[in-house]
């Protein structure tokens, strides 16, 4: 395989095994539509650059997170702005999944909603330690994508979890 | 329900979230890519041209002033013009967002690198050495015409004050780099 059609090759395996979850990354780093489009692009366009010097030494999604994450980091940093405003659009809000049951949508649409604005004011290295264990990484896979020492990860992500639960739960409490 | 993990539910909550699949294909990323690197190459051609420019007319004035100090002037403005080419083409790259560089480093690596534009290396080694020189040369050109003094001051005064603006702003945004970066140190020891 020349490397031109393993680089593409690369990169539809990532699109198509890991597209979701960079879009959730994008979520995560940007409230306003237009900039989560232009910053989902970059990642893309990132992770396509990269795959031409993908040597395997690591696993693809180790390769595909790291490589989001810090195109993501960029993008945050060129816009310095360290907590961008929060909010739904009517448009994001029709994009949310469809359930039969309406009320039990619009609840879960409203808890969403709070999860992702809590997400979206973490710090960034607190941000991508609880995106890696939203998407279900383990503590090793976190560690090889920031570089973090595992028992710095466990730690970090014990402290994150406590404050985002009791602060989803309260928010709940509030909302009711 | 509240305990030292979160619950699953919250994690298929935040599955919930993607809905629009990527609409980008390799011909279109393998565009942007050429785009990329094209922009880079017509940034630098737009800065060496203009560059190219400035040092044209200071070396006219050099070879057509009429007093010493002007030539004086006119060689130390395309000089330090000349270094702000070279410094510009000679700059660090930006890091490209790689697969090689966790993120946690590469986060340190980019607000080193944004701290390091604005402190030090940007200012004083891109646009300090532009300024004595133009500085000599109005200042001559205008002892030597005085009517144009007063067109001179001005161009002088605009000049200054913008170098005296540009510094310590320049300085101020390095701090706050300088400190997020203690805060990331802080944050992962």
């Amino acid at each position: 395989m020349s490397s031109q059609s393993s680089q593409e090759g690369y990169w539809r395996q990532a699109a198509q095994e890991y597209g979701a979850a960079l879009e959730r990354l994008a979520w995560a780093y940007e409230a306003d539509s237009d900039r989560r489009r232009d910053l989902l692009q970059e990642i893309h366009l990132a992770l396509w650059r990269s795959f031409a010097a993908f040597d395997g030494r690591c696993s693809l999604r180790t390769w595909v997170y790291r490589v989001a994450h810090n195109a993501a980091i960029s993008h945050a940093i060129r816009r310095r702005k360290r907590n961008a405003p929060v909010f739904l659009s009517l448009e994001e809000i029709e994009a949310l999944p469809d359930s039969q049951d309406l009320e039990a949508t619009a609840g879960r649409e409203q808890a969403l909603a709070r999860l992702l604005a809590l997400v979206q004011q973490l710090d960034w290295i607190d941000r991508q330690l609880i995106l890696a264990y939203l998407e279900d990484l383990d503590a090793d896979s976190i560690s090889q994508i920031t570089g973090l020492s595992v028992a710095n990860v466990w730690t970090k992500l014990h402290r994150i979890k406590n404050v985002l639960i009791r602060r989803f739960y309260s928010g709940a409490t509030d909302a009711k | 329900m509240r305990s030292d993990y979160l619950p699953d539910d919250l994690k298929r909550l935040w599955k919930e979230l993607a809905s629009n699949p990527v609409a980008v294909s390799p011909d279109d990323l393998r565009r942007e890519s050429r785009k990329l690197g094209s922009g880079l190459r017509l940034r630098n051609a737009f800065v060496t041209i203009a560059c190219s420019l400035i040092i044209a007319a200071y070396a006219f004035f050099a070879w057509r002033s009429r007093t010493t100090p002007e030539r004086i002037g006119a060689v130390l403005a395309v000089a330090g013009v000349a270094n702000m080419i070279v410094q510009f083409l000679r700059r660090p790259a930006r890091v490209m967002p790689g697969g090689t560089t966790e993120s946690v480093r590469f986060y340190r690596l980019e607000l080193e690198r944004h701290r390091d534009f604005h402190r030090g290396k940007g200012i004083i080694s891109w646009l300090l050495p532009c300024l004595p020189g133009p500085i000599i040369f109005n200042v001559a050109f205008a002892l030597d015409r005085p009517a144009f003094a007063p067109i001179v001051a001005l161009q002088l005064a605009v000049m200054l004050l913008a170098a005296a603006l540009v510094v310590p702003l320049n300085l101020r945004v390095a701090r706050k780099f300088q400190r997020r970066i203690e805060a990331l140190d802080g944050s992962i020891q």
